[in-house]
């Protein structure tokens, strides 16, 4: 058998059930021409009509827009130094969400900042970013921010000035100096941000009596809470995963959720070249399947709470097989609730890589799981190898779940009479048990600062527009601890203030702006040497200090504290539980009006614009469910009711549902949309909730899924698919190490005889390579072509309909068993074949191509005949069936990459390989007199990959990297047997499984048949 | 009426169109002379906006500045070799001179205003290209092609305007055989330069010195 196996091998691959299944629906998609509707004559419009305009169009075609407008040029009256009106600048600045902060480098155009692109010198984005960064663009020029202070009063309330605030401030100020702040309360996100930190360290200082708290619904404070109970003081774990040959992720998304998931992505990929040189192995136990799942070499579904079990039987596996000697007092879990096959593989991997390896839990699992982690890692000899510890940096601090809920106690025994709310939204996502708004209701004055008008603005007597960080002089910590600046791109839009800068008006400073206080925390926390303003201007240029990380500590495990915490947990977990997660685009709601991130599909459900309660084949068929019926779930006395959706892998008696949704006041995007799960959380704020119920209702819900969407059609006819070429091929590492040649296996095809004459090229040949063993699909790339190019949004309905916009669309394959599948990430764009079926069909040559190989898209030529679409294989271009720029508002357009053109209805549009930035790139070493480099053009996609898995180049340079990876063995073109050449070579997967798992999966499949 | 003559009736015309039969015919008549006479305006210069001529808020003379003064370009317009535009030059580049020369003139007055204020001189557009067109000025100065290839004896204009047709057949003119407009690149914005001998075969011996390639390939322009 060859090591690389397409569709001719034994591996069956389904992207959807109803495929799986061959049910009448996907076979109707298949045969389908054009998407759903998209056929459909045009309603309410006859023939005559029709013609009565067309004849009208064609007489009056003298009259109309031959004047073009008149159009004035603005220059600068004062140029600053170094600005090229029309040019495009980068600065480094920071973002920081919850618990990542990410390094960036904006891009900003005459003054507007439009992309975000990672800074190289960060630790952790390291020149890359995740879809968050990207959107975060949009957030800024969001139309529904708040634009002005408001104040209300008993059922009304006006706009009011920043004066009138300032007033209101210096109050506050009084009375705080009087009573030494008592009864003055703060409540604040995570943030990492030195600013805060000190004028959180003055505010106190000042006003001893107040209290500060800290609180984030998706808390990382399990696992420092887990290095409280092992160290007996909170420690930040840091996983050099660079050198580490066996990893292990209980129920850890270390690509998603993890809070340095690029620098984790990075490394982990960096050492999955099955090319070059050994593969790391990578396990994962989940309930939820991840994107870190996607690319497991071995994924266990497991019930949330049974992945404290597996860390207990690995321990014991550990004790009874390899040599570690048990913490005092522990008690290996029962047998036969995990599988023990799994078990002993991971242990005997494991227990060979000594030093070599790591073991990390996701913030779903209890500190327990965490501190057993941590006594993993020091007994497995990892500590200093491959995991560090940092110490906290505030080691008081109260656990986010304690401070939400004593600040609830306080509120409601009338202990706080000032309430100021920065940048929180508590009243949207506080679990419902601590019911922060009748709380709210003691408290007498409430000041909120935020982005939004949001739910909690709206149970405050003042809200305050908060600035955007790309507004804000401010600055922030890396997850190593480095230094990282913050500086403005823009003026504030609406006048919006920073939370360092309220706290300077509540303390009554002199020091008010957020420029003087990033400037002076610099001064003061960091050895500036004697050139203040020299230092000061470098770190905003660069983004960071260098040299600032957080010295590495050497706790010692106190081994029976974690045995005994660990054996406190519960023997066995309930029959069933739902599992709440930050949702993979809009994150905990904070991003419920980015339209964007609304629209990008979720990598497993690839729905979009809603959240479904995730289930797996057999729960939803015990529970007799099928995709988009209502379910009712109810825990803790909270009940919502949302659609389920049928996910293969989803753990069995599990039930995960995205947190993020049923925002009440997002603003016009996000209200409505979806369902709160904050209804049914805990007020520990813990994401497993044990014991939940959950029953069908009556009702479905129509849910705006791409994933049947865009069908490539090979499987039709059988006797084809046995010659066909595989759409996804994968391999086992050891085999392609043996024999890597036999990975051209998959396509098997007669001759291909060209029917046309053959193109001829010149100059460079652009190509791009993906390998299928490094995307995770965690959407980045969605993003960023988005922001890059101007890319609509069309909302679910249309998006239900087939007509969502994204240039990109990343195939999900599954292969195997429904319940514990394997799958594959494919992102696929255009391919831009040297034999491109679309040009040939255009009646109006809107679409060429170039010399350089490139399948150009000329949208003012398009008259919107879509026979290009319906010629392309791949299914890769997208139709504007509306004018998506028509109802924008000025301050929406002000995102728009002035690079490339908007596209109007009835436009058909798809990837270019961002030839904009082809084009520029080409220019600026024309215009320097030197060749271009190798990688000195990138396209967006393959500039915020975080793992590396898009390279792009020049085909005709044998040395440059991409041709490199042409040339491998594993890389394949999709559909080559129809001839069309594509220029994008895929690189088949390859897993590096243990055999000994990889047996009992061959036999686990014969049994099913 | 029965139900079948109303039907019927759908397929004839009123009575009414007997009357307009004659304009009709008339406009038949004409329908070959407005569609020539539309497509002859269609490529006419008056809508490729050839010699259009706006009035500027400020009667400033090329003719005299780059003309009879000597001033380069590029005193002005001095992105033009590093940026895709040849900016429009700040008040301050105005106001380098004539802080002291003419300090007081009343054509100045809105120069003067715009430097104290800080609010910009709402210069016209003279030549706009489509927005969907993406026009590079570094990309063509570099390679040698003169501002006058394009712009016109602006040494000679007191007013500016728009001496060629900018249309795409114009430009594809040039990517097609640019060898007439090819100079030397130190000598691009010299308005009296002319290429010893014959121009195209000067331009084709400097297009290979440099290996100039224009391309028409269409997202060259169109993004």
């Amino acid at each position: 058998m060859s090591p690389v196996s397409g569709r001719g091998g034994e591996k069956e691959y389904w992207r959807t059930l109803e495929e799986l299944a061959k049910s009448p629906e996907y076979e109707e998609l298949l045969r389908r021409e054009f998407p759903e509707g998209a056929d459909l004559p045009p309603q309410h419009f006859s023939r005559r009509r029709f013609l009565q305009l067309m004849g009208a169009s064609v007489a009056l075609a003298g009259f109309s827009g031959c004047r073009w407008p008149k159009e004035e040029i603005v220059p600068y009256a004062h140029r600053p130094e170094g600005a090229v009106p029309g040019a495009s600048r980068r600065f480094a600045t920071t973002f920081e969400m919850g618990h990542r902060s990410t390094g960036l480098l904006v891009t900003s155009y005459d003054g507007r900042p439009i992309k975000a692109e990672g800074n190289p010198a960060h630790p952790v984005s390291a020149g890359t970013t995740d879809l968050y960064a990207q959107a975060s663009v949009l957030g800024l020029y969001d139309p529904d921010r708040s634009r002005a202070p408001y104040r209300r009063e008993g059922n009304g309330g006006a706009i009011v000035t920043w004066e009138r605030f300032e007033e209101e401030a210096r109050h506050i100020v009084t009375e705080s100096a009087a009573n030494g702040g008592a009864g003055l309360a703060l409540l604040t996100g995570r943030s990492s941000s030195p600013s805060l930190g000190a004028m959180k360290a003055r505010l106190l200082r000042a006003f001893p009596q107040a209290r500060w708290y800290e609180y984030e619904p998706i808390s990382w404070d399990s696992r420092r809470e887990g290095t409280r109970i092992a160290f007996g003081a909170p420690y930040e774990v840091y996983a050099d995963y660079g050198d580490a040959r066996v990893i292990l992720s209980l129920d850890n998304d270390l690509f998603g959720d993890d809070p340095a998931a690029l620098r984790n992505a990075r490394e982990i990929m960096a050492r999955r070249d099955p090319d070059s040189r050994e593969m790391n192995r990578l396990y994962v136990v989940e309930s939820v399947f991840t994107t870190t799942g996607t690319v497991a070499d071995h994924r266990l579904a497991l019930k949330g709470s049974d992945i404290a079990l597996f860390a207990g039987a690995l321990m014991a596996r550990l004790v009874a097989h390899h040599g570690v000697r048990p913490p005092d007092g522990f008690r290996s879990p029962e047998e036969g609730v995990v599988p023990e096959r799994f078990v002993a593989a991971v242990a005997s991997d494991l227990a060979q890589n000594r030093g070599r390896s790591v073991i990390t839990a996701g913030a779903n699992q209890g500190a327990a799981v965490h501190a057993l982690v941590c006594d993993l890692n020091e007994a497995l000899g990892n500590v200093g190898q491959t995991v560090r510890y940092i110490a906290d940096d505030d080691p008081d601090r109260p656990s986010h779940a304690e401070a939400i809920g004593k600040l609830a106690v306080d509120m409601r025994a009338g202990k706080v009479d000032t309430l100021v709310l920065l940048g929180t939204n508590p009243v949207y996502d506080a679990p419902a048990r601590i019911d922060f708004v009748s709380a709210m209701k003691k408290v007498r004055r409430a000041i909120h600062l935020g982005v939004y008008r949001d739910e909690t603005a709206h149970r405050s007597n003042w809200h305050l527009p908060c600035a955007h960080y790309l507004e804000s002089w401010g600055d922030a910590r890396a997850a190593d601890g480095t230094y990282c600046t913050v500086q403005p791109l823009i003026e504030p839009l609406y006048g919006g203030r920073t939370p360092a800068e309220l706290i300077a008006l509540l303390l009554g400073d002199e020091t008010r702006t957020g420029y003087e206080i990033a400037r002076r925390t610099m001064r003061e926390s960091l050895d500036t040497g004697i050139d203040f303003e020299k230092f000061w201007r470098r770190a905003l240029h660069e983004g960071i200090v260098p040299g600032t990380a957080r010295p590495f500590a050497e706790p010692a495990v106190k081994r029976s504290a974690v045995a005994e915490a660990f054996g406190r947990l519960p023997k066995a977990s309930a029959p069933f539980e739902v599992i709440l997660h930050a949702d993979q685009t809009v994150y905990d709601g904070r991003f419920a009006n980015n339209s964007w991130l609304q629209e990008i599909p979720s990598h497993m459900t690839k729905l979009t614009w809603d959240n479904a309660a995730n289930i797996g084949v057999a729960t939803a068929k015990k529970l007799g469910v099928a995709t988009g019926d209502l379910v009712r779930v109810t825990h803790g006395g909270g009940e919502i009711t949302l659609p389920v959706f049928v996910t293969p892998g989803q753990a069995a008696g599990t039930a995960a549902i995205p947190l993020g949704y049923g925002r009440t006041a997002a603003g016009h995007v996000g209200s409505g949309v979806g369902v709160n799960a904050a209804a049914i959380r805990p007020a520990d704020l813990s994401l497993i909730l044990a014991g939940a119920k959950m029953e069908k209702v009556r009702g479905r819900k129509k849910l705006a899924t791409t994933q049947a969407q865009y069908l490539i059609d090979n499987i039709g006819m059988q006797g084809r698919a046995r010659r066909t070429a595989a759409l996804v091929r994968e391999g086992e590492f050891e085999a392609y190490r043996r024999d890597p040649a036999g990975a051209l296996h998959g396509s098997h095809h007669p001759p291909l005889v060209n029917l046309w004459k053959e193109l001829s090229t010149s100059g460079h040949a652009w190509g791009m390579a993906t390998d299928l063993g490094k995307c995770t699909g965690c959407n980045a790339c969605l993003a960023a072509c988005q922001a890059e190019n101007n890319i609509p949004v069309v909302g679910p309905d249309e998006v239900a309909r087939g007509r969502g916009m994204h240039w990109i669309r990343i195939d999900r394959y599954f292969s195997g068993d429904v319940e514990d599948p394997d799958v594959t990430n494919q992102p696929l764009t255009c391919q831009q074949c040297e034999n491109a079926p679309c040009e040939g069909v255009c009646p109006v040559g809107a679409t060429q191509h170039s010399e350089e190989g490139l399948n150009d898209m000329v949208y003012n030529r398009c008259i919107g005949t879509r026979y290009c679409s319906n010629n392309c294989p791949y299914k890769v271009r997208r139709f504007n069936f509306f004018n998506n720029q028509k109802d924008l508002k000025e301050i929406e357009k002000m995102v728009y990459n002035p690079e490339v053109s908007p596209r109007p209805r009835g436009v058909m549009e798809k990837c270019s390989y961002c030839v904009q930035r082809i084009q520029n790139g080409k220019i600026a070493a024309r215009n320097e007199g030197r060749p271009l480099a190798d990688g000195e053009i990138t396209p967006a996609c393959a500039q915020v990959c975080p793992t590396g898995a898009i390279t792009f180049g020049d085909l005709t340079d044998k040395a440059s990297r991409v041709s490199k990876k042409h040339a491998l063995h594993r890389a394949y073109y999709l559909l080559e047997e129809l001839n069309i050449r594509p220029r994008n070579a895929f690189l088949a997967r390859i897993r590096n499984t243990n055999p000994a798992l990889t047996k009992e999966k061959e036999s686990h499949g014969d049994t099913h048949g | 009426m029965s139900l079948k003559s109303k039907q019927h009736n759908l397929f004839l015309f009123p009575r009414w169109m007997n009357a307009v039969r004659p304009y009709i015919a008339v406009g038949m008549l004409l329908a070959p002379i407005y569609a020539v006479a539309l497509i002859y305006y269609a490529f006419s210069p008056t809508t490729t906006m050839a010699r259009y001529m706006p009035e500027q808020p400020v009667p400033y003379s090329h003719a005299l500045h780059a003309g009879d003064l000597g001033i380069d370009c590029r005193y002005c317009h001095n992105t033009v070799e590093y940026g895709a535009a040849a900016a429009i030059p700040p008040t301050q580049v105005c106001m380098n001179c004539h802080a002291t020369i003419r300090a007081t003139s009343e054509k100045l007055a809105v120069v003067r205003e715009s430097f104290e204020s800080g609010m910009p001189i709402p210069w016209v557009r003279v030549h706009d290209l489509p927005d969907f067109v993406f026009f590079n000025h570094s990309a063509h100065v570099n390679r040698g092609v003169g501002c006058r290839s394009c712009h016109g004896r602006i040494d000679r204009m007191d007013t500016v305007y728009q001496e060629e047709r900018l249309s795409m057949g114009w430009c594809l003119g040039c990517h097609r055989d640019p060898d007439p407009n090819i100079r030397p690149v130190a000598s691009i914005t010299d308005m009296t330069w002319e290429a010893p001998g014959d121009a195209a075969r000067f331009g084709a011996k400097l297009r290979e010195e440099k290996q100039i390639q224009p391309s028409e390939d269409c997202s060259v322009c169109h993004r």
